[in-house]
């Protein structure tokens, strides 16, 4: 079983609507939201940036997740719509408030400098319109290198029909360019009706020009991804000290839903993989420090976290994510 | 060994009002995905409907749905199930949309996933019960399920007693 996430529901002052957005998607299955903020900065008059509103206002009780024992777990998201350079600074101290950083640039000029600069986590790609520009290889491969995502949003192909064709041709676009990877499904749902469950996503990704495997991703490990990049900005990794062959953060090939324990020599060690099961590629953050409590935070977090350590082994523990 | 071979698509109807799912049947569900795969896939998507696509149950009670494809096209036409907003039946609009939960060859294998879906529902619901009769309720269809194994008869019993529950 794998991780299905909806990085994309936009925000509604009315509480009882986002809490029925919210409740159907832990019914439907998916493990992590993210109320999206958006943002749009227009030169004429000086904008606050939204504060996002913290969770337990939203919700009392997170609802449980189908099929999982854990709630749902509820993120906050800002996307800036740019039209200008100006608009996007790089390090506003508002941004930190929110966990996922999102920007939908609307030249060409912007997309470069989005993917290749500036510090975000997913570029959105516009489903509304025709495409203002079209999708180099330059750009998009920097991106792929640096890890940041770029994002489809299917609800507006399911409101309207003039909107399908717009956004199957920009999805159709963009997989021609990247073929296929670092790309994000999520719906732009306002209303609970609008969301789809995450095998009907997967599904529309077919559509979109994916393969099967890499439309699976991306609803879940390429989400994934995406959350683990947002949380390194902030937090310095503190890489392994020292002695040769153990000391790096890498990608891992890691069983999905395990800690994989990794001794010098790199091969993995005690990782519950079932038979047959696909191997996901995931970043992850290398805690090379002794101190039991970074690992613990580092491990409450949720996430995955891969254990590599010089020398004799200490008493690792093993955890459970997202189970 | 010669054998026509069909996908049996389980999936979940869900609406905003639960009064309104008793309005549902099967012919206009069949219609409703029809129109969808028409609005999606064109001509080619509706003469692909028309060769062996079928509504073969459905639970007024707890929405679920089973849809026979033929092997081939089954992707295709499964592609256009997230656009179904609503289903019209007797003159009334419905606004939902269908989720789909499992994909099986057969529908002794659909049938055996409902169970435990099925089962899994009652568990996500037995916290929310008001009272202790409602809570033996549940447990005592729990406990059926567990021991027969389920047949068809077995799931609506329980259905209905999820019905209740809600209400």
């Amino acid at each position: 079983m794998s991780v299905f996430m909806d990085l994309n529901v936009l925000f509604s002052p009315d509480r009882n609507r986002l809490q029925g957005v919210i409740e159907t998607a832990a019914h439907l299955g998916f493990s992590t939201v993210a109320i999206n903020y958006v943002f749009e900065p227009s030169s004429k008059k000086k904008q606050v940036i939204p504060v996002p509103c913290p969770i337990s206002e939203l919700i009392d009780q997170l609802p449980v997740v189908q099929g999982r024992s854990r709630p749902i777990r509820v993120l906050n998201r800002l996307t800036v719509l740019m039209s200008d350079s100006s608009h996007f600074r790089p390090s506003a101290p508002e941004y930190r408030r929110f966990d996922l950083l999102a920007v939908q640039p609307t030249t060409e000029k912007l997309f470069h400098a989005a993917c290749m600069l500036y510090d975000v986590d997913i570029v959105c790609i516009s489903v509304t319109e025709k495409l203002p520009f079209i999708f180099k290889r330059a750009p998009i491969n920097g991106a792929v290198e640096r890890g940041v995502v770029f994002e489809v949003s299917y609800s507006a192909a399911i409101r309207d029909a003039t909107m399908r064709r717009y956004t199957i041709a920009n999805a159709v676009c963009l997989m021609d360019s990247c073929k296929g990877k670092n790309v994000i499904l999520s719906s732009a749902a306002e209303k609970a009706l609008e969301l789809r469950g995450p095998y009907d996503v997967t599904n529309l990704g077919l559509l979109f020009g994916l393969s099967d495997g890499d439309a699976k991703e991306a609803v879940s490990s390429t989400c994934r991804a995406v959350l683990l990049h947002a949380g390194n900005k902030y937090y310095s990794t503190s890489t392994a000290s020292t002695t040769g062959s153990t000391a790096m953060s890498t990608t891992a090939m890691c069983a999905d839903q395990s800690v994989c324990v990794q001794r010098p020599g790199g091969r993995p060690v005690g990782s519950s993989t079932p038979a047959g099961s696909s191997r996901r590629r995931c970043t992850t953050q290398t805690v090379g420090s002794d101190s039991p409590e970074q690992v613990a935070a580092a491990a409450a977090g949720g996430d995955l976290c891969v254990f590599t350590w010089t020398g004799e082994a200490p008493a690792a523990k093993k955890t459970r994510s997202d189970d | 060994m010669v054998r026509v071979k069909s996908r049996y698509l389980l999936c979940e109807i869900n609406v905003s009002d639960k009064r309104q799912l008793l309005l549902l049947d099967d012919r206009a569900v069949a219609t409703t995905v029809k129109a969808a795969v028409a609005r999606t896939h064109g001509d080619y998507g509706l003469a692909l409907c028309t060769i062996r696509f079928s509504v073969k149950y459905l639970n007024t009670h707890t929405g679920i749905v089973l849809l026979r494809f033929p092997k081939k096209c089954y992707k295709l036409l499964w592609s256009a199930l997230p656009f179904i907003t609503s289903i019209t039946t007797r003159g009334q609009n419905i606004p939902c949309f269908l989720n789909c939960l499992h994909v099986g060859g057969t529908i002794r294998t659909c049938q055996k996933f409902l169970i435990r879906y099925n089962t899994q529902q009652l568990h996500r619901m037995l916290p929310k019960c008001k009272n202790e009769e409602e809570k033996q309720q549940i447990r005592e269809s729990l406990m059926d399920c567990y021991l027969e194994g389920g047949t068809k008869e077995a799931l609506e019993g329980e259905s209905e007693s999820e019905e209740d529950e809600e209400e």
